[in-house]
């Protein structure tokens, strides 16, 4: 205790050091105007939904996607003109910030408040919350999603892009991750495990497009109302061989968009079979099809649809659907 | 049922039948086949050189000259750049050049060589023109030069070639979503169709995932430029590039997705060139180290 209280202090004293001048609150922010050789240039630019394609042309479907609120731009240069850039996401929940973080989980682990985690390229049992490689920084704090980059990075780039991110999220709540992670089951048996570096959290069909492409078209009836999850299962076998299928679920509404929502995706991704829904498709297994890459499963379990693609066998697409069936029922 | 809409899905990619579905639903169109079977062989070039940029990234003009010099006269069969571009474009031309404008943008000294490669070659400096813009911009000029920066792109797999001319539409946005497939449309509007010239692609330092944001995790130092007459090879070559990348950083198969669909639509649905690689001449000049082709 008495050690973990002496690094915050040391780390609390090296940013008093690094930071020198004035800070600027953004949002209850407070970035300093000068961070080692980089100084703040003004003021910032603010980017809502109605100027973000300008600003960044079609990434801003990608914040759209989510739920967005706005976005706060600083600039910040040293005598050579070697630029750090920051990108302040304001998002409507912590989820939504966490879902964009959720599309990459590459880099080392950042942490600003326990330093033994810092640099470990390992995925650590508490959520991870900030994530730097290549002069680039990326941060989920509370509702907060932040880009800090270098754009040359160097060692002093580094320093300053994560003196940058401390002072992003100091005083800020750290919450949990969406609900919808813990309701994944992380393995089944000895055999499928969860790959946890590739969950990712989302609410629109381009984000999952992007992530595992499904269809051009929005065939799963995703909005802002809905939650899902993207998440790959994996089998080792002992001669080395690995066998991946990607597990999908949502959460709706209600009940009756979940299996308006299944019906939809039926239709169109398994024209062939033409039986609707039952309504009361949750109480009984999971469908099961053999298509050209595997075997599909699906599941209607109230409010939530669940879906597995590429499995090797029809068992495996049983077993991947059934043994989620327990955290998502749970959570309804 | 007969007349419910056809649904692009993943199913199509993996049975191989997205050609024609492309076609008949993402695009509502008919798939002509034909187009293919008329055209020749189509030439791209790229020319590579390690030290284009240093290790700070920082671009040497005076060898980006050399390599668009060379790529010129391989592209077109001339004896030198000034010949290389008479063939293509004439001194009374209006020339609109059309860069990357930001987000991993085309560099300066790409757009700067070919400017004055342009004005050695006769071309008085008030022909030449950025046409990056509106519809006006096109309108405006009698030839293009479209000169994108190589780059993935999260809502069409690919962001450079056809991509380019996106502004030219007057509602980019409208393609950002299903009718991202239809990048090729552009290319055949009224005041843009028949006008580009070459196009040459500014590779030196690509962005292989997570584009149209810059993302340093995934560019490299390619130090290249690819050049051709057909836009659509050219985007295939760089689209290759970008997949091979993609391959050697995970140590696994990282396919682009979404799929890169507006590539093979250009080609089948739109006629403006061949995706089909066995169709495409690759000629690679200088550095050869990492290729990815």
């Amino acid at each position: 205790m008495v050690q973990k209280t002496l690094i915050l202090l040391i780390c609390f004293s090296f940013v008093v050091a690094f930071f020198q001048g004035d800070v600027v609150e953004a949002n209850k922010i407070a970035l300093p105007k000068t961070v080692g050789d980089w100084r703040r240039l003004e003021p910032p630019r603010i980017i809502d939904s109605s100027n973000i394609f300008k600003y960044m042309n079609g990434a801003g479907e990608l914040y759209l996607g989510y739920r967005f609120k706005h976005l706060e731009v600083f600039d910040y240069t040293d005598e050579n003109k070697n630029n750090i850039l920051v990108e302040l996401y304001f998002m409507e929940t912590p989820d939504d910030a966490f879902g964009l973080l959720s599309l990459d989980w590459g880099g080392e682990v950042v942490s600003f408040g326990d330093a033994s985690e810092n640099g470990s390229k390992q995925p650590p049992a508490s959520p991870v919350r900030a994530l730097y490689g290549a002069g680039l920084l990326r941060i989920w704090s509370d509702n907060l999603y932040a880009r800090v980059m270098a754009l040359r990075e160097t060692p002093a780039s580094k320093q300053a892009v994560i003196t940058l991110g401390r002072a992003i999220v100091a005083n800020r709540k750290s919450p949990p991750e969406p609900e919808l992670l813990k309701a994944l089951s992380p393995h089944m048996g000895s055999a499928w495990k969860l790959r946890r570096d590739r969950v990712c959290f989302f609410r629109s069909y381009l984000v999952l497009n992007s992530n595992y492409y499904l269809s051009h078209e929005n065939i799963l009836n995703l909005d802002h109302a809905t939650e899902a999850v993207i998440a790959p299962y994996e089998l080792v076998s002992t001669a080395g061989d690995r066998k991946r299928c990607q597990f999908l679920t949502v959460k709706y509404e209600n009940h009756a968009r979940a299996k308006k929502a299944l019906d939809h995706f039926r239709k169109a991704y398994l024209p062939e079979y033409k039986e609707e829904l039952s309504a009361d498709s949750n109480n009984s297994g999971p469908s099961l099809f053999k298509l050209e890459d595997g075997w599909l499963g699906y599941q209607l379990m109230g409010r939530y649809a669940a879906i597995v693609f590429e499995c090797p066998d029809r068992k495996s697409a049983g077993t991947i659907i059934e043994n989620n069936q327990n955290g998502l029922t749970r959570n309804q | 049922m007969k007349n419910e809409k056809y649904v692009l899905t993943r199913r199509d990619f993996i049975r191989g039948t997205i050609g024609t579905t492309v076609g008949v639903s993402v695009l509502g169109l008919k798939w002509p086949d034909a187009i293919a079977k008329e055209r020749g062989t189509s030439l791209v070039t790229v020319v590579r050189n390690k030290n284009a940029m240093d290790s700070s990234k920082n671009v040497d003009s005076a060898i980006v000259k050399k390599m668009l010099d060379e790529a010129l006269v391989k592209v077109t069969g001339r004896k030198n750049s000034k010949d290389a571009w008479l063939s293509l474009v004439k001194p009374t031309d209006m020339i609109g050049l059309v860069p990357t404008g930001h987000l991993n943008p085309t560099h300066d000294e790409v757009v700067d060589a070919v400017k004055s490669s342009l004005m050695d070659a006769g071309i008085p400096r008030d022909r030449i023109t950025l046409a990056q813009g509106g519809a006006d911009a096109p309108k405006e000029c009698t030839a293009l030069i479209a000169l994108p920066a190589l780059k993935a792109h999260w809502l069409t797999g690919i962001g450079t070639v056809l991509k380019d001319y996106i502004m030219f539409s007057g509602s980019p946005s409208s393609y950002h979503k299903s009718d991202s497939a239809k990048l090729g449309e552009i290319w055949n509007l009224p005041f843009v169709k028949g006008k580009t010239k070459l196009v040459l692609v500014d590779a030196l330092y690509p962005l292989c995932d997570k584009g149209p944001q810059p993302d340093p995790r995934y560019k490299w130092a390619y130090n290249g430029l690819i050049a051709g007459t057909d836009p659509v090879a050219v985007e295939a070559v760089g689209l290759k590039i970008i997949e091979e990348k993609r391959k050697t950083m995970r140590g696994e198969p990282w396919p682009l997705s979404p799929p890169p669909i507006c590539v093979e639509a250009a080609d089948k649905v739109y006629g403006l060139g061949t995706s089909n690689l066995a169709e495409i001449k690759i000629e690679h000049y200088g550095w050869d180290k990492d290729l990815l082709l």
